[in-house]
């Protein structure tokens, strides 16, 4: 043993010295209180989510070592897996309106935690009247061990809630979807600077139109425009528009004014990728880039709007949510922007910028942007 | 379908432009530090047989019908409570706490107050370091029970722990006529810590070690090692905290201490050796972490860090503060996060008053460039006269000894 620690501690590469090391690795799970994770996700009436209760709570529950060896397997406790249910039901209660949520549980699984494995089960609660509040009864273990906990987390759309729900409470009451403003308005702007950020479909449009935002059409050829005040105006005129354009469709989306089928909208949104960039290649359109920003900012905001509509609008705090999360997608963009902006500016007199940044640079966006284009059209 | 795409699953890396780089990161610490949360995704085994839990001694279901009589018959529910309560001591399983709180809880509220309830009661409330609700419950003992001899020392030891020495004392005292040893054992190593450590040191190394209990002659043992550890003294402390695990292999505390002894000699590879198998313990847990880390061990230590992170995450999420001085130590020493040390050193701060606190405090203040932030500890160490070699080398820094040095100057 001291020899294999000698080993691990001598920093010799090589495969042998690290299976050495795992071996005297310790192979343990750190020991927290009991705890059940309830995990629940509001859809208007409807409640999915599901319980987790750790395998060694629920013997304590309901008794599954059915071969008392003090060892629980999972044939074991998938034959207990009705008691459980039972057991769950008469422990375990969601409530709207007065009128308790019937639950119904779906099939047995297991889920591994760094304190050991848990059962895991879905279910889903149907409620008669709208879950807001919501009544939530939690007795599991009430009476035995004194430290259990259910550990809640209640998500209606970005807005998640947590609990810690004590067994020895009579019923605890929540808010799907409910948050202060600032929150809820935080939680929104996060999501719109992270959409911007993770989908960047729409930064490689903007960028399309922006990389020769630094330089200008002489004839056949790009030449650096002279100062910085007709780059930032070019500049400010794409973003804008752009910015424009994809809000007025956002909202009208978003309140379901306009709705159009997603596979066509996000289609468009890689065509257009493909045009902007094809543009910087074979240019067609030189001065007025903006318009083409406006044109198909439009359609960019119906992509956001299919985001947010799948993430839900709080009630009561629609307009708050869409603005923070438009307000998240500009400040994401403009991040980009302005980090990424004064280095084109800065490379716009290189020759290799001109000649092979630009005509490269949009051919490989407009090659990812078809294939985009070809999968989603494809379906 | 990139556009709807949500943070967990980000497009193809390849096609991003270099230039996203900055934020790509950012979206992707995101995205970890979002799915340190969520658990493994929910699996069918494949067969019958695979062993999902092992259940250690006593918590099958069959206990339930034991555990119902105790709330019939005080004669089951107290030694079941010890026993549980002893389970929890030498495991460090929380579990078994909640076991013995729910075992007393029918007991708690009897009118007149039964002693042998609250002084266990309290002691479950010790454990989960909520001292002051411990220290509730030992008055009501006391008040049942005027001469109860366990809630005299257990009423010691936590007073020790919040750093009130003199109450501490006084509590020690009440145990003189009863058994004068463990009286002085209990006195002499509170008065360590006022300023008298070498003169507490000799008085306790002159207690007849053989006319002490196992549990009493552990005890003592372990005093003697903290306080040489305290005094510098490595080579005195060593065989003292050995003699002690010899008689109370279980004591995680000791085990703990002597760990931090040898990782203070650079002895990573025996802090492992000793602390083999001992892993489920968040304490020692911690110093296993923190000798893969010296030791190279970057598998082993990923590990540990995972495993102590998602404990003291639900810890936090719980409102439970049983490991905060571990979970200040654990973010200065293995994830090297000083503000985040310093903000949980200081909540610990307010609740426990050891040397070991003292220390994390003093240096997470040091190691986020904030000293000032350790003027409670460093307050404390002037009041009370403590002697702490380990402590003194952060307090003699420039920085301190201004604020240290105040009084004199008056």
């Amino acid at each position: 043993m001291r020899r294999a620690q000698r080993l691990c501690a001598g920093r010799l590469p090589g495969g042998w010295m690290l299976l050495w090391c795992t071996l005297i690795a310790p192979v343990v799970q750190a020991h927290v209180a009991s705890n059940g994770f309830l995990d629940l996700e509001a859809h208007g009436r409807t409640l999915a989510g599901s319980v987790e209760l750790s395998v060694r709570d629920v013997e304590l529950a309901i008794g599954v070592d059915a071969a008392r060896d003090g060892r629980i397997t999972w044939g074991e406790l998938h034959a207990a897996a009705p008691r459980l249910v039972r057991y769950l039901a008469d422990h375990f209660a969601l409530a709207a309106g007065g009128a308790e949520c019937p639950i119904r549980f779906g099939r047995l699984e297991v889920n591994s935690r760094v304190d050991g494995n848990y059962a895991w089960l879905p279910f889903e609660a149907r409620c008669s009247h709208d879950p807001s509040p919501l009544g939530i009864r939690y007795h599991v273990l009430a009476g035995i061990d004194s430290s259990h906990r259910g550990l809640l987390r209640l998500g209606a759309g970005v807005i998640v809630q947590s609990a810690v729900l004590d067994p020895a409470v009579a019923e605890a009451t929540l808010a799907p979807g409910h948050a202060a403003p600032w929150t809820a308005f935080a939680q929104y702007f996060q999501a719109g600077v992270r959409h911007i950020w993770s989908g960047i479909d729409h930064l490689l449009f903007l960028l399309s139109l922006l990389l020769p935002a630094v330089l200008s059409r002489r004839g056949a050829r790009w030449e650096p425009v002279a100062a910085a005040r007709p780059a930032c105006l070019s500049i400010l005129r794409v973003v804008t528009a752009f910015t424009l354009a994809h809000s007025i469709t956002l909202s009208l989306a978003a309140f379901e004014v306009v709705r159009l089928p997603t596979r066509l909208t996000e289609s468009v949104i890689a065509a257009s990728i493909v045009v902007a960039a094809l543009n910087n290649i074979f240019p067609l359109v030189t001065e007025a880039r903006a318009r083409i920003a406006f044109a198909f900012g439009l359609l960019h905001g119906f992509g956001f709007a299919s985001v947010l509509t799948e993430m839900g609008l709080p009630e009561g705090a629609r307009l708050l949510a869409l603005l923070a999360f438009n307000c998240g997608i500009e400040a994401g963009q403009l991040a980009v922007v302005v980090a990424v902006m004064p280095l084109v500016y800065a490379s716009r007199g290189l020759e290799a910028y001109r000649r092979a940044l630009l005509p490269w640079g949009s051919g490989v966006i407009a090659t990812v942007a078809l294939g985009w284009l070809v999968q989603r059209a494809m379906g | 379908m990139v556009a709807a795409s949500n943070v967990a699953d980000t497009a193809p890396t390849a096609n991003r432009p270099r230039v996203a780089r900055g934020w790509l990161v950012a979206v992707a610490v995101a995205v970890m530090a979002s799915s340190t949360a969520a658990p493994a995704t929910p699996r069918v085994p494949e067969r019958d047989d695979e062993v999902l839990a092992t259940l250690p001694r006593g918590v099958g279901h069959s206990s339930i019908e034991m555990r119902a009589q105790a709330a019939a018959r005080l004669d089951v529910a107290i030694p079941l409570a010890q026993f549980y309560i002893s389970q929890s001591r030498a495991s460090g399983d929380l579990r078994f706490l909640g076991y013995a709180q729910a075992l007393l809880a029918p007991w708690r509220d009897r009118s007149p107050p039964i002693a042998a309830v609250l002084v266990l009661e309290a002691t479950v409330l010790q454990s989960r370091h909520s001292f002051t609700a411990a220290l509730g419950e030992l008055d009501g003992a006391l008040a049942a029970q005027p001469d109860d001899l366990q809630a005299w020392l257990t009423r010691a030891t936590v007073l020790r722990v919040l750093g009130r020495y003199q109450e501490a004392r006084g509590s020690c005292e009440r145990l003189a006529s009863a058994d004068p040893l463990i009286a002085e054992l209990c006195t002499q190593s509170v008065r360590a810590l006022e300023g008298h450590l070498s003169s507490a040191y000799d008085a306790v190394r002159a207690l007849p070690g053989a006319a002490l209990s196992g549990a009493a002659g552990a005890w003592r043992c372990s005093e003697l090692g903290d306080m040489a550890a305290r005094m510098g003294d490595a080579a005195q402390a060593e065989p003292w905290y050995r003699a002690a695990l010899d008689l109370a292999p279980d004591d995680a505390y000791t085990r703990a201490a002597y760990a931090d002894l040898l990782l203070a000699s650079n002895r990573a590879a025996e802090t492992l050796r000793l602390l083999q198998g001992y892993g489920s313990m968040e304490s020692l847990l911690l110093r296993i972490a923190i000798a893969q880390q010296t030791l190279g061990d970057l598998r082993g230590l990923a590990h540990s860090r995972e495993l102590l992170a998602s404990a003291f995450a639900v810890e936090e999420q719980r409102g439970e503060e049983v490991h905060r001085r571990e979970q200040a130590r654990f973010l200065l020493d293995v994830t090297h996060d000083a503000d985040a040390a310093l903000r949980v050193a200081r909540e610990n701060w307010r609740t426990q008053r050891e040397p070991a606190d003292a220390l994390i405090l003093v240096r997470a203040a040091r190691a986020a460039g904030q000293p000032a932030a350790a003027a409670p500890a460093v307050e404390f160490v002037r009041l009370t006269g403590l002697e702490d070699r380990r402590l003194a080398v952060y307090l003699q820094m420039a920085s301190y000894r201004r604020q240290a040095s105040r009084p004199e100057e008056r």
